[in-house]
């Protein structure tokens, strides 16, 4: 079935009406084919619109101009069967029960996932685990809106569907915000998890108190603190850490720290210099001029080629002199290449800053062919949201 | 919806459908009652949002599921019976509806490429152009759409309505969605901002 491309089957594939195998083999296919991502990406958004469909109430008037019309086809008491008192009253009340139902959808529907895909089943590893503050023994499900928690000395395991598993660490809470084909959500407000997934970008998502960790085919770790700041650690593949109009882009090699208030930190490799690493964390979190500049000037003084993906993820989060020095710091490893200007690049043109981040990749060490389609795949849709986003204001 | 339609096979068993073939006026009430909503939903859907023809189109339904009621011999699922009469109505209005109106002329009422301009979409914005663009698909991509969004069908009950295999129901929706997402294209990642 999915010998070839696996187009024809991707609306399938999102309403669960593939077999294990098939969705196995699918998301095999569609992280290595550009062609299947980018025509799954639409498909997507097509079932996105398409849940927005609502039934509609038809009108109280319906039945008196129905019953007129019938006129006299319908009988009270037809000779045979007679539909009783109680049997109509039975009939009535359960019609009243399916409106109050129809009800509770109505204001519910945007919320409620298809019912064939609602809960992930978790494994105890170590120690003890709950789910709803009931413990669970060997293996359970978390449904939607549940919250899942290790204590201390204790490990679970979640399969997020059927596109990754998630470890989860001691003294860990997470709830199961969303699972649909479209999206699966975690929230993690405290603790560390482990994922490894291998569906196509965007389909996985961990919110944090200060970033949503948003999956582009990989393997990560992520921690959060008892203050809300959280750690992520890319082993394989790229995660987007993004919070309103604040993004950072983190390869594998790579981490990045966020806060509450703040929202995602700056990339950087964690094989830089102490002083490198150390140095950022004051140009992202210090809220004192002085003390920013400074730190940068430790940061250029201790940078590698590769970290140019921590300088160029800096340029628009610092201003005036400090973003100039940002940018002829870049420039001094790899210049601007033709189609891009130094005042472009100082006023944030998003597209010149586009075509020079794509002249520094490769110095940011994407590992895997693989990995680098999916990277371009990521940068070029949000380019062209950008651009969409730019029309619209 | 698929929830809905669970209660509404079990309300509507055997004796229902016996007593409204005999003409009995609280059975079919009841039967009205059960899938008025359903049956006025795809209605909507189908005629382009105008909500009197839908009423009409919806009591036409309900006239000849009460004449055709006689012949349901139980051979599929009253449900599969039920929508194969919608899907077949609905499509009959919109070729009549068609024929009257002049060549080039749509009868949606509000033009569907409209790009409004607010950077931020409501969500009622959102499920107006939803509505707008299903009504632009062709009746073959429309009606599995709404079948398995507002009615909550399986590709299988989809394939038994329309009398097609699953695997075209499958491609149909997958062009459908295709669709969605190329007239839609203007809402797109805003749409679904607001969540």
């Amino acid at each position: 079935m999915f010998s070839r491309h696996v187009t024809r089957n991707i609306s399938a594939y999102c309403h669960g009406e593939v077999s294990a195998e098939e969705a196995r083999e699918f998301t095999a296919h569609i992280m290595a084919c550009t062609k299947c991502r980018t025509r799954f990406e639409e498909i997507k958004r097509g079932i996105k619109f398409a849940e927005q469909l609502r039934g509609v109430f038809a009108p109280d008037s319906l039945w008196r101009n129905l019953e007129t019309n019938l006129g006299d086809s319908l009988v009270e008491t037809p000779t045979g069967f007679r539909f009783g008192y109680w049997q109509t009253r039975v009939a009535a009340a359960a019609v009243l029960l399916l409106v109050a139902m129809a009800g509770v959808w109505w204001m519910r529907s945007d919320k409620q996932p298809p019912p064939s895909i609602n809960s992930w089943e978790v494994a105890r590893l170590d120690g003890t685990i709950q789910i709803d503050s009931a413990g669970v023994k060997d293996k359970g499900r978390l449904g939607i809106g549940q919250w899942l928690e290790t204590g201390s000395n204790s490990r679970a395991e979640i399969s997020v569907s059927s596109i990754g598993k998630v470890e989860l660490e001691s003294n860990t809470r997470v709830r199961l915000v969303e699972t649909q084909p479209t999206e699966h959500r975690l929230e993690l407000v405290r603790g560390k998890l482990s994922a490894l997934i291998w569906a196509p970008p965007r389909l996985f998502f961990v919110d944090t108190p200060s970033a949503v960790a948003a999956d582009l085919g990989c393997a990560y770790t992520l921690e959060v603190d008892e203050h809300g700041a959280s750690l992520l650690r890319v082993t394989t593949g790229w995660v987007a850490l993004e919070l309103n109009d604040r993004e950072s882009m983190v390869p594998a090699g790579a981490a990045c720290q966020t806060r509450p208030g703040v929202g995602p930190g700056t990339p950087y490799f964690e094989d830089a210099a102490p002083e490198f690493r150390q140095s950022l964390t004051k140009v992202d979190f210090e809220s004192e001029f002085a003390a920013k500049t400074s730190a940068l000037d430790v940061m250029f003084s201790h940078m590698r080629p590769r970290d140019t993906i921590t300088l160029w993820h800096l340029l628009p989060r610092v201003d005036g002199v400090d973003r100039v020095r940002v940018f002829d710091k870049i420039a001094s490893y790899a210049p601007p290449p033709t189609g891009v200007t130094r005042e472009g690049i100082l006023n944030l043109d998003p597209h010149m800053l586009d075509l020079w981040r794509d002249e520094l990749e490769p110095s940011w060490a994407v590992t895997t062919p693989i990995m680098k389609k999916v990277a371009q795949t990521y940068w070029r849709l949000k380019r062209g949201v950008e651009r969409r986003v730019d029309k619209l204001k | 919806m698929e929830q809905r339609a669970l209660m509404a096979d079990q309300i509507i068993n055997g004796r229902v459908i016996e007593a409204c073939q005999r003409g009995d006026r609280d059975a079919f009430r009841v039967l009205f009652e059960t899938y008025k909503d359903k049956v006025y939903s795809i209605a909507v859907y189908s005629i382009g949002g105008d909500k009197s023809v839908a009423e009409d189109v919806t009591q036409q339904i309900f006239l000849k599921l009460f004449t055709a009621i006689q012949q349901f011999r139980g051979d599929s699922e009253f449900t599969t019976w039920l929508y194969r009469l919608v899907v077949n109505a609905c499509m009959d209005e919109r070729r009549k509806r068609r024929r009257l109106l002049p060549w080039g002329d749509s009868f949606m009422s509000t033009p569907t490429h409209k790009k409004p301009q607010e950077k931020q979409y409501a969500r009622v914005e959102i499920a107006e152009a939803v509505q707008l663009a299903i009504g632009e698909l062709k009746p073959k991509f429309r009606l599995p759409i709404l079948l398995k969004y507002v009615e909550g069908l399986s590709y299988e009950e989809i394939a038994s309505v329309m009398g097609c295999s699953k695997g075209t129901v499958a491609s149909r929706l997958n062009r459908g969605h295709g669709q969605l997402a190329k007239q839609l294209g203007h809402l797109r990642e805003h749409a679904f901002q607001e969540e």
